[in-house]
């Protein structure tokens, strides 16, 4: 393939040759032609003109003269030849075979021929279109101007937003501290060995996290706030027509065994509804409750997904319903579950066992507008007190059979819908087993063995078959 | 509260939750891988077609990225998408300095 290559690549270069040659000698031509122009003064550019053209007529009559006095100088020359034949040829001319007419013919009639100059008609010239220089025309460079300035816009607007999210951050940390600090042995930390700068961590420039630990009746506390993306303009642009808002939300996981099994959520309706179907405990748990207004006086536009009536009624008692109506615009949703096991999982084929389940407290709440963190911070006394009534707060009889039985019904069908998946994987692990045993006993050298082990086989296999082919017969008869 | 509920012995530390980057997280922001894989597109569109426009989105998605990327991301992905991005700007103005025309101007 080399060489075919390497003579296409001549090829080419042999062609682009030969037209830059052509278009050379079109140049030339035009740079003669200009001088025909003649438009600087009539007298000289016509005598210009003429010696140029006489010039080139020379040129053509000296070319036209120089094979005559060859041929001239060659007659001697091969009378010379013919006078001495064994002679030196240093007089022969090396180009002299173009002038053997015998070779070329009619190749000086052909020079002869050639038409003479016309100085009258113009010949036509080719100009190309070369671009105007680019410089001088900045205005139709309108386009880039306008994305370098979305590009400083959008890196000013950058630097803008994420100072003042990390504003708010800090502010909300700040109202909170002592609070936290009240209830928590350890506030903040970044998870390295040497607790090297307690206080928030930034996951982003939107998301500043906060872990607590150290107190009764909980493992830990994560505070994530989620601030609107004020670092990106594209977000803050969609923002526009969605609006959103500065989220808190907080995750107490529980110590196993503080609570009562049972699951409850409430919240604004939008967010209930996207809860439901979003985390599996709700989805399989509970039960969306109708007229909640009416039946747990929860502030209208509130939904209620409740497991456990018993429970639900326990945990909305008066207090928390006045800190509900009180704080209605703030307060996103609060989700109690002791079977908290995160979102539903899409590849639901591939999980044999059950997902882990915690214990958990959640809450969203939305921070105020004008950054006056203060409004919100019973807030996080809710979440306390609502962490101290879970602990205290006990199930009757009838409420913890019917929690025992939902997850026991749970339990089954999960059981049930993995049944074939875990039929299919014991099944496979026999596979196995079987082809590992096979490996084994060929790779031993004793054939009264393998003569064995091959006879088992072909009994087990009759074995399988067998009722199968009784069955046939059965069915045939 | 009159007792005090703070519990030194119960301390735990914190561990970075470990699903992170995967999509199982149904809270999780997808935006910046989005926005790196749009932005890779966009830079071999304008590097390969010439096409002026597809660099300079390319740039706008590798920013965006940037902006939204998370502290614990790798900063290697989003210099690279950067720099394509950036490549794929000065390459195809190398090619042709003209302006870009707007699509509605041809």
């Amino acid at each position: 393939m080399r060489p075919v290559f390497a003579f296409l690549l001549l090829a080419l270069l042999c062609f682009a040759s030969t037209k830059s040659e052509e278009s050379d000698f079109e140049e030339d031509d035009g740079d003669f032609a200009e001088f025909d122009d003649g438009n600087f003064y009539a007298e000289p550019a016509a005598k210009n003109a003429d010696s140029f053209s006489g010039g080139a007529g020379s040129i053509r009559e000296d070319q036209d003269a120089a094979p005559k006095e060859s041929t001239q100088s060659r007659k001697p020359a091969q009378n010379v030849e013919s006078d001495e034949e064994d002679g030196l040829v240093e007089d022969d001319d090396e180009f002299e075979h173009f002038q053997d007419e015998e070779e070329f013919e009619g190749y000086d009639g052909g020079d002869s021929k050639d038409p003479p100059i016309d100085q009258k008609v113009e010949p036509k010239l080719n100009i190309p279109n070369i671009p105007l220089h680019f410089r001088t025309h900045w205005d139709s460079y309108w386009m880039e101007m306008l994305m370098v300035a979305g590009l400083l816009a959008y890196f000013a607007n950058f630097f803008a937003g994420k100072a003042k999210n990390a504003r708010l951050a800090q502010l909300w940390f700040s109202t909170h501290r002592a609070l936290l600090d009240e209830n928590f042995a350890l506030v903040g930390d970044d998870g390295k060995a040497e607790n090297e700068n307690p206080g928030l961590i930034k996951e982003s420039e939107s998301l500043y996290t906060l872990w607590c630990s150290g107190r009764t009746c909980c493992e830990g506390m994560l505070v994530e706030l989620k601030m609107i993306k004020r670092q990106d303009l594209v977000s803050l642009v969609a923002g526009l027509m969605r609006p959103q808002l500065d989220q808190a939300h907080i995750k107490i996981e529980l110590t196993r065994g503080v609570m009562d099994a049972f699951v409850f959520a409430v919240g604004t309706k939008k967010t209930i509804t996207k809860v439901f179907k979003e985390y599996t405990d709700l989805s399989k748990f509970c039960s969306l409750v109708g007229k909640p207004e009416d039946r747990y006086n929860v502030p209208t536009g509130f939904g209620v997904l409740s497991e456990v009536p018993e429970a639900t009624s326990a945990i909305l008692e008066s207090r928390v319903i006045t800190a509900l109506n009180k704080y209605q615009s703030y307060i996103d949703y609060l989700h109690i579950s002791d079977q908290f096991s995160g979102p539903i999982q899409q590849e639901e084929g591939g999980t044999l066992k059950q997902p882990e389940t915690k214990a958990v407290l959640l809450a969203g709440f939305n921070l105020p507008k004008h950054a006056e963190m203060e409004t919100i911070k019973p807030l996080l006394l809710l979440i306390f007190y609502l962490m101290e009534r879970l602990k205290t707060y006990r199930m009757s009889k009838e409420g913890k059979a019917k929690s025992d039985k939902n997850r026991q019904r749970v339990e089954e069908e999960f059981l049930k819908s993995t049944h074939a998946a875990r039929a299919e994987a014991a099944a496979q692990r026999r596979e196995d087993k079987r082809k590992q045993e096979k490996e084994r006993i060929l790779a031993d050298e004793d054939p009264e063995k393998q003569r064995r082990w091959e006879a088992k086989e072909q009994k087990r296999q009759a074995k399988r078959n067998a009722p199968k082919m009784k069955r046939l017969a059965v069915k045939s008869l | 509260m009159s007792i005090d509920p703070r519990r030194k012995e119960k301390i735990i530390r914190y561990k970075a939750p470990k699903n992170q980057g995967q999509s199982g997280g149904a809270n999780e922001d997808m935006m910046p891988d989005y926005m790196n894989i749009l932005g890779m597109i966009f830079s071999m569109c304008g590097l390969m077609m010439k096409l002026k426009w597809c660099a300079w989105f390319a740039l706008y998605c590798s920013c965006i990225s940037f902006a939204s990327s998370r502290a614990s991301d790798d900063a290697k992905q989003v210099l690279s998408s950067f720099m394509l991005s950036v490549s794929a700007v000065v390459m195809s103005y190398l090619q042709n300095p003209a302006a870009m025309t707007p699509p509605w101007a041809s």
